[in-house]
C-alpha cells in the first residue's frame, strides 16, 4: 500500500502546479541536480505568461502548423527555413501525424506555452477551429496560411487564391480545345472551399468559348474510385475532348487511366499541382499543362511576416488582411525549368 | 505494485532529466513544462486519453483487447453531432443516446466473445472498421461539429474547478479511476475479473460466472469509450469521419501496458493505468516543449514505453529470483 500514497504524491505535486496564475515570480530558477535524476524537480514558481509576447530583435521564435505531412509541406519548409535564415529567427515546424483537428489543438496550446511569438497554421476544418484559433490569437500573432479562417480572429492569411487557379487552368483548357469541346471535371469532394473555387474559376474562364463541363464526379480522396470515375467517363461520354483533376491525386488518376485505354493522343488532359506523375506527364506531352501553387512562398511568407510582427511592424498585413501567392502555369516549355527549381528548394537532388 | 512504483521513479525521472536539458540547451530560465497553463492543458489530455485508458484495462485484466476504441469514438461523437446539428435534438437527449449505444457496442462485443467464442482481437478488429465505416456512412464523410458550445455540458470539457482552476476532464478521469479502481480492487466482482483473466477455466469450476465476468468488462469498455468521445468531440468541436479517434485505441492500450498490466490478462492496477496514461500524455508534450522534431514523436513515445516494460520485466524477474532464492 505505501507505494499508492507515493502515487498520490507524485499526482499532487503534478497538481500542486496547476494552482492559480498568481505565484510569485522568481528571476533565476534554481537548476534541478543533474545527479539525481530519479527525484521529481519541484514546480517552479512561474511568471503568469503575458498576453502578447515582446521578444527582443535576436530572440524571436515563430512556428508553422501543417495539416498533415506530404511533400507539399517538405516544400514549405524549405521556405521556411530560407526565412529563417534571412530573418534570424527560430522556426518550430510541427507536423499533426494524423491531421486531425484534436492534434492541432493541442500543438497550438504547447506552441504557445513555449513561448513563440507567432503562429501560422493550416487549418483542418477552419470553420469548426474557430474558439481554438480565437484562443491562440489572443496570445500570440496568428496567421492562416494554405487554408484560410476568415471567420477567426487570424490577424492575415497567405496562401493561393484558388479562383484564380481556376481561371488559369482555364485558360489552359482553351488552349487545349481550341475548337471548344466537352469537358468533364475530378474531384475529391466539392464541399472543400478550394474544390468549389477552382470549379468557379474554370466556369468563369470558359463561359465565353464553345467548351461545355459535362459534370464532375468525386472520388472521397478514395484513389481507386479516383481511376474508376476516369474510366467511366471514357466509356460513357466518348466525345469528352479534355479531363481535368481538381485535387493533386487526381492528375495521376486521369494520366494512368487514359494511358491503359489508349487514348492519350485523343484526349487532353488538364490537372493541378505537382506529383511526379504529373510533372511526368507534362514532360511527355499527355498533360496539356499543371496549375501549381507555391508552398516554398507560403513558408517563406508565413516566417517572414511573422517575424515582421514579432518586432511591431503591424503595417505588414495588407488591409484586405489576405496575401495571395501567385500561381504559376506549369506546360511542356517550362516543366523541366520548374522541376529543377523544385529539387534545389527541397535540397533533394 | 512495483511496477507503479517503478512507473512512477521514471515519469519523474523523464520530467527531471528534460527539465535539465530544458535549462541547459534552450536557456528558459523558466521552464516551460511547469507553467501553470501547461500543467492544465496537459492535464485535460491526461484526462481524455486516460478515460480511454481505464476502459481498455478491464478488457486486458480478462485477457481480452478492445482494437475498436478509436472508431467508438469516431462513432458515437459523430452520431451525436449529427443528431444535435442537424436535427436539432436536445444535447440532454442526443448524448445519453449515445452513450446508450456506446453501452450496447460492448453488450454486443462481449456477447460475441463470450457466447460466440470469437477472439477478442478479431471481434474488435471488425468492430474499428465497421464502427469507422458507419460513421462515414452517416456522415457522408462531412466534417461535423457541435455548430456552437452547449451550455451545461461543454463545462465537462472544457471547463475548470474554480479556485484551483483543475480542469473538468481531468477531474473526471480521477473520479472514474478512483471508481473503477474501487470496483477492480474492493469487491467481488472486480476480484473475478482477475480471476477470469489468470485462468477462465479455474474460475469458472470455482463458481464464478465467467461469461457475465466477461461481458461487463465490454460494456464498461465500449461505454466508458463513449463517455471520452463526447468529451473528445466537446473539446475539439471538428470531427473528420475519417481520422477522428484514429490511433486512440493504440493509446489507450500503450497507457494500460505501460501502467503494468499484462496482455495475458490477470495482472494490473488503477493506479499504474493512470500514471501509465499520463505518462504519454507527457511524452507527447515535451517533444514540443523541448522543441523535438515532429517527426520524433512516435520515435520518442514507442522509445520510452519499450523501456518502460523492458526495465519492469527485468525487474520483477530479479525480484522473483530473489524471493525464490530466500
Amino acid at each position: 500500500m505505501k507505494s499508492h500514497w507515493l502515487m498520490v504524491a507524485a499526482m499532487c505535486v503534478v497538481m500542486a502546479g496547476c494552482g492559480p496564475d498568481s505565484s510569485p515570480s522568481s528571476k533565476e530558477p534554481p537548476k534541478p541536480v543533474a545527479g539525481a535524476p530519479n527525484q521529481p524537480a519541484p514546480p517552479l514558481p512561474t511568471d503568469a505568461v503575458p498576453a502578447k509576447p515582446a521578444p527582443s530583435p535576436d530572440s524571436i521564435k515563430v512556428a508553422f502548423v501543417t495539416n498533415n505531412a506530404s511533400v507539399f509541406w517538405t516544400i514549405a519548409k524549405a521556405g521556411t527555413e530560407k526565412a529563417k535564415a534571412e530573418f534570424g529567427c527560430k522556426v518550430e515546424f510541427r507536423i499533426p501525424p494524423n491531421g486531425t483537428a484534436q492534434e492541432q489543438q493541442q500543438i497550438l496550446q504547447d506552441l504557445v506555452t513555449v513561448g513563440v511569438s507567432g503562429i501560422a497554421i493550416s487549418p483542418v476544418t477552419p470553420q469548426f477551429q474557430t474558439d481554438m484559433l480565437n484562443e491562440a490569437a489572443a496570445r500570440v500573432n496568428l496567421i492562416t496560411q494554405d487554408s484560410d479562417a476568415p471567420q477567426s480572429s487570424r490577424a492575415c492569411y497567405i496562401g493561393t487564391n484558388n479562383v484564380d487557379a481556376g481561371r488559369a487552368a482555364g485558360d489552359l483548357i482553351k488552349k487545349a480545345l481550341p475548337e471548344g469541346g466537352k469537358i468533364m471535371l475530378f474531384v475529391g469532394t466539392l464541399e472543400a472551399q478550394n474544390a468549389q473555387d477552382r470549379k468557379m474559376g474554370i466556369e468563369e474562364a470558359i463561359k465565353d468559348s464553345k467548351i461545355e463541363i459535362i459534370d464532375t464526379r468525386t472520388d472521397e480522396t478514395d484513389r481507386a474510385k479516383a481511376v474508376a470515375n476516369v474510366q467511366d467517363t471514357l466509356t460513357t461520354h466518348s466525345e469528352v475532348g479534355c479531363l481535368v483533376g481538381l485535387w493533386s491525386y487526381n492528375g495521376p488518376a486521369i494520366l494512368n487511366a487514359v494511358r491503359s485505354s489508349g487514348k492519350l493522343d485523343k484526349v487532353k488532359i488538364v490537372c493541378f499541382d505537382e506529383e511526379d506523375e504529373t510533372l511526368q506527364g507534362v514532360k511527355d506531352g499527355h498533360i496539356a499543362g499543371t496549375i501549381v501553387q507555391q508552398p516554398f512562398e507560403f513558408g517563406y511568407q508565413s516566417v517572414k511576416l511573422l517575424a515582421q510582427l514579432a518586432k511591431g511592424e503591424e503595417s505588414a498585413i495588407p488591409p484586405s488582411k489576405q496575401i495571395f501567392v501567385p500561381i504559376k502555369t506549369i506546360t511542356p516549355e517550362n516543366v523541366d525549368a520548374f522541376k529543377a527549381s523544385l529539387l534545389e528548394q527541397t535540397g533533394k537532388k | 505494485m512495483r511496477k507503479a512504483l517503478g512507473l512512477i521513479g521514471l515519469l519523474a525521472g523523464l520530467i527531471a532529466l528534460s527539465s535539465v536539458w530544458e535549462h541547459a540547451h534552450l536557456h528558459h530560465s523558466n521552464l516551460k513544462f511547469f507553467t501553470p497553463e501547461n500543467l492544465r492543458n496537459l492535464a485535460s489530455w491526461i484526462g481524455l486519453f486516460g478515460i480511454l485508458s481505464l476502459g481498455q484495462c478491464l478488457v486486458i485484466i480478462t485477457g481480452g483487447i478492445d482494437l475498436s476504441v478509436g472508431s467508438v469514438v469516431a462513432l458515437v461523437s459523430i452520431l451525436a453531432a449529427f443528431g444535435v446539428s442537424r436535427f436539432h435534438m436536445s444535447p440532454w437527449v442526443a448524448f445519453p443516446a449515445a452513450l446508450l449505444l456506446s453501452a450496447l457496442i460492448g453488450l454486443w462485443h462481449g456477447a460475441l466473445v463470450t457466447k460466440v467464442r470469437m477472439q477478442p482481437f478479431v471481434v474488435t478488429l471488425c468492430g474499428l472498421f465497421l464502427y469507422r465505416g458507419i460513421a462515414r456512412l452517416v456522415s457522408s464523410d462531412n466534417t461535423l461539429g457541435f455548430s456552437e458550445t452547449i451550455p451545461g455540458i461543454s463545462w465537462l470539457s472544457t471547463g475548470a474547478i474554480s479556485g484551483m482552476q483543475i480542469p473538468v476532464p481531468f477531474v473526471l478521469f480521477l473520479g472514474a479511476a478512483a471508481i473503477v479502481g474501487g470496483f477492480l480492487h474492493l469487491t467481488a466482482p472486480g476480484r473475478h475479473l482477475f480471476a477470469v483473466g489468470a485462468n477462465e477455466q479455474s474460475a469458472r469450476f470455482s463458481g464464478i460466472a465467467t461469461d457475465r465476468v466477461k461481458i461487463t468488462a465490454y460494456v464498461l469498455c465500449s461505454l466508458l469509450s463513449g463517455a471520452a468521445g463526447l468529451l473528445f468531440a466537446l473539446k475539439v468541436q471538428s470531427m473528420g469521419p475519417t481520422n477522428f479517434g484514429s490511433f486512440y485505441e493504440l493509446y489507450a492500450i500503450a497507457g494500460v501496458v505501460l501502467g503494468g498490466c499484462s496482455l495475458r490478462g490477470g495482472s494490473g492496477n488503477i493506479l499504474g493505468v493512470v500514471v501509465g496514461a499520463a505518462l504519454i500524455r507527457v511524452l507527447n508534450n515535451l517533444v514540443i516543449i523541448l522543441e523535438i522534431p515532429s517527426q520524433l514523436e512516435y520515435v520518442v513515445i514507442g522509445g520510452a514505453i519499450l523501456v518502460g516494460v523492458f526495465v519492469d520485466e527485468v525487474f520483477s524477474r530479479k525480484s522473483h529470483s530473489t524471493i525464490a532464492s530466500q
